[in-house]
């Protein structure tokens, strides 16, 4: 996130896209709706009509996929009516004639009919959030999850830029991270492409500075990301794999295919905190420690870092995950795994990583500190790009839109897009051994559209089953509104009816992310006697 | 401070408790600890901050793993309207139980817009003025009808179902839970069916809530539900003369209901 959390509060206008945010952020969304007490307005902009829409002054449902549409629809408009933030485009960025070049063949009626948003409602969401004086942008992975994930991401730091709406409190774009260490892990390189502190492993100063601080000759090569991986067991590039507190099998699109590749690598590991449909298949498993059981920090979706301490031992063998990686680095020979405590490990982290360098165990026990923080007496950074970007100027970037990879055919006429339920998380694997929470929902369902519920001739609560180009699973229908015609939702937390076996492993070209919000599917009722 | 700490020292000593629920500096975070005489060094730990934990919530839990145990508690005024309350629904029995009262801070009373901030005997603190406020009430109450149902629907609009609310109450110590009954209220929706979830646990705290604010302090929703539960108290004290958290005396008296009175009568429950 550009902001952090409690920035929300005091914000004039949010715009809220692709994050179902009562379910997945409920302490977010209570931020926004302390906003919206104070008045401010909030718009939901999503294919499905879940909690937050109902809460919101303006909501309208896009098509799916149709994201770089609609926002280069909104920056047409706001350019025409003059509502853009002129000294902020001529002191802050650049690119901007390419941009407006860009948005300018995306007319509201053309936007209509691609996006499905009317152009009066259009028009006034673009009015609320470039005239407000402090709008913030949420949005998640309906953002993300596409094939144009980029794309759609770049769309809303152009629409922030254009408009001035970044680099002030209670502004900026702001992806909400689901895991409560997600950040942490990610600043910390879980990526393949860069050294802790988003340093490129490209970049040969940088590899020398790890090749010195390591002892260790490190490759100039960026690694492979997770669907990348699971492609290179297939093709016999990859023999290996060590999983920790992921389920892939489950989480990963086209599911059939991952099964597949799970089945013939040579040798899996996994660690985790409870047995998990990819620990199943897995040569070692190895009993991670949870949040509760161990010391250390967690860094939080706005940049923030945090102590945890422990309450309680772990049970049995289970240990923290950097003692397991330290006791597997020893065992094979590895030199630098000699931590005594998460502290000593935080020191060599804050160390090696120039937005951490000013942050010391002793400073988050008393302040609140955001990254980037750089020296003991920077006080961190709550918000990002006061004063400039990383890159010096922003950049504004021509987008056009591209339709989703897969679209609705004779064969596959309903489109299928995916999410969470409040009651779960990912997977389940934390979440499906709660009895309260398994109590209020423990199996798979698809929410129809009544007129395609009749279509298909099935009532609510009656199974059917939904067949993609990939794979086939079966489920409860329910019957709402909240979707539009054409489209169904299926959350992917139910490993027995994976909504995964149907999504598309079709990757976004830079992010790798892969489009599990669009994909095509058939959906056929399922007779008493097969039921 | 010091006085304190040799005054449970002292109880452990004696043997008057085996157990003393306080809170506990864990670094700089202070967290719900229960002492024991086997540790009394730990009590060098023990701190009385300015924040509130539901600590008969926790003996609760205390209490059903260890029913025979001689356990002190570090009470506040609502905390001790909460054991009154307790000891009247046979939860716990008074002569287990030791009060070691604290009387809260102005700056606590007024944050909480507390009636009586203070338990009966003071172990710890001094005395300060109870703060009566009904603004909120007021506000609800001058509304025009109309206004005042569209206002709770929006409000209980916001709910995502988290249980925040019972869970943190100590007056919610059913063995099942009308709340969990999908008969009456289907699972997995959020916002639960509007407005009979949040009408069952404001029914279910007539005679039973004590004031103590912890649910609203906890709702993540921001839903003003001791507002609510205030006026429902207020009613029970109007109507039928009863004030719950007081020492002694009758129960609620709609518990003439009986515990079945919560669940669902059978015959609905057969369909």
């Amino acid at each position: 996130m550009t902001n952090s959390v409690p920035e929300f509060e005091d914000a004039d206008c949010i715009l809220i896209t692709g994050s179902n945010t009562t379910s997945s952020h409920p302490l977010i969304a209570s931020r926004i709706m302390k906003a919206k007490e104070k008045g401010a307005k909030i718009i939901v902009v999503d294919p499905r009509k879940m909690h937050i829409a109902s809460l919101a002054d303006i909501y309208v449902a896009q098509n799916l996929g149709s994201d770089v549409a609609w926002i280069n629809g909104l920056m047409r408009i706001i350019l025409q009516e003059g509502w853009e933030n002129a000294s902020f485009i001529k002191e802050r960025t650049e690119g901007f004639e390419e941009l407006k070049k860009a948005v300018a063949e995306y007319t509201p009626e053309k936007v209509e009919e691609i996006t499905g948003i009317p152009k009066e409602t259009l028009k006034e969401i673009a009015k609320i959030y470039a005239t407000s004086e402090k709008s913030s942008i949420v949005y998640c992975m309906g953002i993300t999850q596409h094939a144009t994930g980029t794309d759609n991401v770049k769309s809303l730091a152009n629409l922030a830029m254009l408009t001035g709406q970044i680099g002030r409190p209670s502004t900026g774009v702001n992806p909400l991270r689901g895991q409560n260490n997600v950040q942490g892990s990610t600043d910390l390189a879980a990526i393949p492409n860069v050294y802790p502190g988003y340093q490129p492993v490209t970049d040969d100063a940088i590899r020398e500075k790890f090749e010195k601080a390591w002892g260790v000759p490190l490759s100039p090569d960026p690694g492979l990301t997770v669907v990348e991986m699971i492609n290179a067991v297939e093709e016999g590039k990859l023999k290996g794999l060590f999983v920790l507190g992921e389920n892939p099998l489950v989480s990963d699109p086209d599911s059939n295919h991952v099964e597949k590749a799970l089945d013939a690598i040579d040798f899996l590991v996994v660690q985790d905190i409870f047995m998990t449909e990819t620990a199943r298949k897995a040569d070692v498993v190895l009993p991670g420690a949870s949040f509760a059981e161990k010391d250390g920090t967690y860094t939080g979706t706005d940049r923030r870092l945090q102590k945890i301490r422990k309450a309680v031992e772990p049970p049995d063998e289970a240990k923290a995950d950097w003692d397991v990686l330290c006791r597997v680095g020893k065992a094979v020979g590895g030199k630098g795994f000699e931590f005594a405590s998460p502290e000593e490990v935080f020191r060599e982290i804050a160390e090696v990583m120039p937005i951490y360098h000013g942050i010391t165990y002793d400073r988050i026990e008393k302040e609140i500190i955001h990254w980037p923080c750089r020296s003991e007496d920077d006080p961190g950074s709550p918000y990002l790009h006061k004063d400039g970007f990383a890159k010096g100027k922003g950049h504004f970037t021509p987008i056009g839109y591209k339709p989703p990879v897969e679209l609705p055919d004779k064969e596959y006429p309903y489109q299928l897009t995916t999410g969470r339920l409040p009651f779960h998380y990912h997977t389940g694997t934390m979440t499906r051994v709660s009895p309260s929470l398994t109590h209020e929902v423990n199996e798979a369902f698809i929410e129809v559209h009544p007129t395609n519920a009749f279509e298909i001739g099935v009532k609510n609560s009656q199974v059917v089953r939904l067949t993609s180009r990939r794979g086939s699973v079966n489920a409860k229908v329910i019957i709402t509104n909240d979707v539009k015609k054409g489209v169904v939702f299926m959350p992917f937390h139910f490993a027995e009816a994976a909504a995964n076996r149907l999504t598309i492993a079709a990757l976004d070209p830079i992010a790798k992310i892969p489009e599990y919000k669009v994909c095509a599917v058939n959906i056929e009722k399922i007779e008493e006697s097969e039921a | 401070m010091e006085k304190f700490k040799k005054y449970i020292k002292e109880l452990f000593e004696s043997g008057e408790i085996e157990g003393f629920l306080g809170i506990r500096k864990n670094g700089l975070h202070p967290v719900p600890h229960l002492f024991t005489p086997e540790h009394p060094e730990e009590l060098e730990t023990l701190t009385i901050p300015d924040v509130r934990y539901p600590m008969t919530e926790i003996l609760l839990t205390i209490v059903r793993k260890y029913p025979d145990k001689k356990l002190g508690i570090m009470v506040r005024g609502c905390d001790e309207r909460a054991l009154n309350e307790l000891v009247k629904n046979q939860k716990i029995l008074p002569e287990l139980i030791k009060h070691i009262g604290i009387a809260c801070s102005a700056d606590l009373a007024a944050s909480c817009r507390c009636a009586q901030p203070y338990p009966e005997e003071i172990h710890y603190g001094e005395k300060v003025a109870p703060v009566e406020d009904r603004s909120d009430i007021e506000a609800i109450d001058t509304m025009p009808q109309e206004e005042r149902f569209d206002y709770w629907m929006s409000e209980f609009s916001k709910c995502i179902k988290c249980y925040g609310c019972r869970n943190i109450c100590s007056m919610c110590f059913c063995d099942q839970c009308t709340l969990e009954d999908n008969d009456l209220i289907a699972t997995g929706q959020a916002p639960p069916a509007i407005p009979i979830f949040h009408l069952i646990r404001a029914f279910h705290m007539a005679g039973r809530c004590i004031d103590c604010g912890l649910c609203e302090e906890a709702c993540p929703a921001h839903i003003p539900l001791r507002t609510l539960y205030r006026k429902v108290r207020e009613s029970m004290s109007g109507f039928l003369g009863y004030v719950s958290g007081t020492e002694g005396g009758e129960k609620d008296p709609l518990e003439f209901l009986g515990s079945e009175g919560y669940m669902v009568p059978s015959k609905i429950d057969e369909k």
